[in-house]
């Protein structure tokens, strides 16, 4: 067996329908579409993609759809028109569970490419004020690129190791979307059995996960949100990194109101119980929302 | 454009490039040199002209008055192909030389440079250049 399967069979008991969760690695992640509602409107970005020969349907989030036909090969008008954000559905979830709004400061702490900064100035209709922040300057070069192409005026960009970042404010919604293994990507090659999209490293993911976190949660104002999420199923980057702010800060997990079905995040795994407030968030598992796996957890500050 | 558009923007101005950056509620003073950058590039001085970005263009040229040029889409993948086009109609309420928004019946694409009554020259970024090029092949 594939040691990277082998490891996703860990969550066998976890997962609902496991085997048809297996079957569906076996298809290609699909491509969405999040249409840019600060430069053009739905139905204007719909027209010009079908006018592109680009067939979509629409999902249960509305400014996002979900491509039909390929179009890598091609690069589209409305792209460079800076209407459209190619995007995973799941993508979309930590900024819908942030709620962020117009009077707001926004950090996203691990901001590039820039899919979910872009798309919290699209629910801030541009206003209130975002700190983009990434490290590495390949990473940044993209996260520019794509603030500017969506036409993003509300927005700060910051190159800093989140976990030493010091910014001279405080905010009232923080986005941590961590650096993770990013099992969620996980696909089956039908050829060779084998798991692709796997990323390999000798990082210690978990520490840096913990100490992000924690540094984000210091830049939070009393009552203010943040979103943790990764796009893997590993409870040691998940559940175990929100316990662990839990235990050393005053934050307290809250619902998490999604349109798409979920499961809760685990409580006991391998003889390990994390605290009962980490069932509030939220796992979400490919076969289910036909996306990349994800774990979203929404956290405030008391 | 009307600069009443632009009360809720500060222009941030630096040697070559301007910035347009939403108005903060509660400012906050950010040391020199701690953001890479901050708000839309908005123009850029070049050779003695100010161009405005695409990006800016995209976004708000649909407040432009004047310099604004009408064209069929086929005609623009057609300047993005060749690069260079007598300009389609009476160039009126543009002034010539300069940078002149393009607009087709439903998107403003970006600016082209219009150096005399026979000759615009292609300025979209070169991505888009390729995609409108394509569009043409089609």
């Amino acid at each position: 067996m594939d040691p990277f399967l082998k490891t996703l069979s860990e969550y066998r008991d976890y997962i609902p329908d496991y085997e048809r969760f297996l079957d569906h690695l076996r298809k290609p992640l699909p491509v969405y579409f999040r249409i840019n509602t600060i430069k053009t409107t739905i139905e204007e970005a719909k027209a010009l993609l079908s006018n592109e020969d680009v067939v979509f349907q629409e999902t249960v989030i509305p400014e996002l759809l979900k491509v039909m036909s390929h179009v890598h090969e091609r690069p589209l008008l409305a792209y460079h028109l800076g209407y459209i954000y190619p995007q995973a559905m799941t993508s979309c979830l930590p900024v819908i569970a942030l709620e962020p709004s117009e009077e707001h400061r926004v950090l996203d702490i691990c901001a590039a490419p820039g899919g979910k900064a872009t798309h919290i100035a699209q629910k801030m209709n541009d206003r209130g004020f975002i700190v983009a922040n990434d490290r590495k300057r390949g990473r940044i070069t993209s996260l520019l690129s794509n603030v500017k192409r969506l036409g993003i005026t509300n927005t700060l960009v910051t190159q800093s190791r989140a976990e030493h970042l010091n910014l001279p404010c405080k905010f009232h919604r923080i986005l941590v979307d961590a650096p993770c293994s990013g099992q969620g990507r996980y696909r089956i090659d039908p050829q060779t059995g084998k798991v692709k999209h796997v990323v390999k490293g000798k990082t210690n993911l978990p520490a840096i996960q913990k100490s992000i976190l924690k540094r984000a949660f210091d830049m939070l104002e009393p009552e203010g949100i943040l979103v943790y999420s990764t796009c893997t199923l590993n409870v040691e980057e998940n559940e175990e990194v929100v316990q662990f702010l839990i235990s050393r800060r005053r934050a307290k997990l809250v619902r998490i109101s999604l349109p798409v079905p979920s499961s809760p995040g685990i409580t006991e795994f391998k003889g390990r119980k994390y605290d009962r407030q980490i069932g509030l968030a939220r796992r979400l598992y490919s076969h289910q929302i036909d996306s990349v796996g994800f774990f979203i957890a929404k956290i405030v500050r008391q | 454009m009307d600069e009443t558009n632009f009360y809720d923007f500060d222009v941030l101005a630096f040697s070559r490039q301007a910035f347009l950056f939403r108005r903060q509620n509660h400012p906050v003073k950010w040391p020199e040199r701690s953001f890479v950058r901050c708000g839309l590039p908005f123009v850029r001085n070049v050779a003695g002209y100010l161009k405005p970005t695409t990006a800016f263009v995209q976004r708000f040229g649909h407040l432009a008055r004047k310099n604004v040029l009408r064209m069929e889409l086929n005609e623009v993948c057609e300047l993005a192909t060749k690069g260079e086009l007598m300009p389609p109609g009476p160039v009126k309420d543009i002034e010539v030389p300069g940078y002149v928004i393009i607009k087709t019946a439903s998107q403003i694409l970006g600016v082209a440079l219009i150096l005399d009554e026979k000759r615009l020259l292609n300025r979209f970024p070169k991505a888009m250049t390729q995609a409108l090029s394509r569009l043409s092949g089609q």
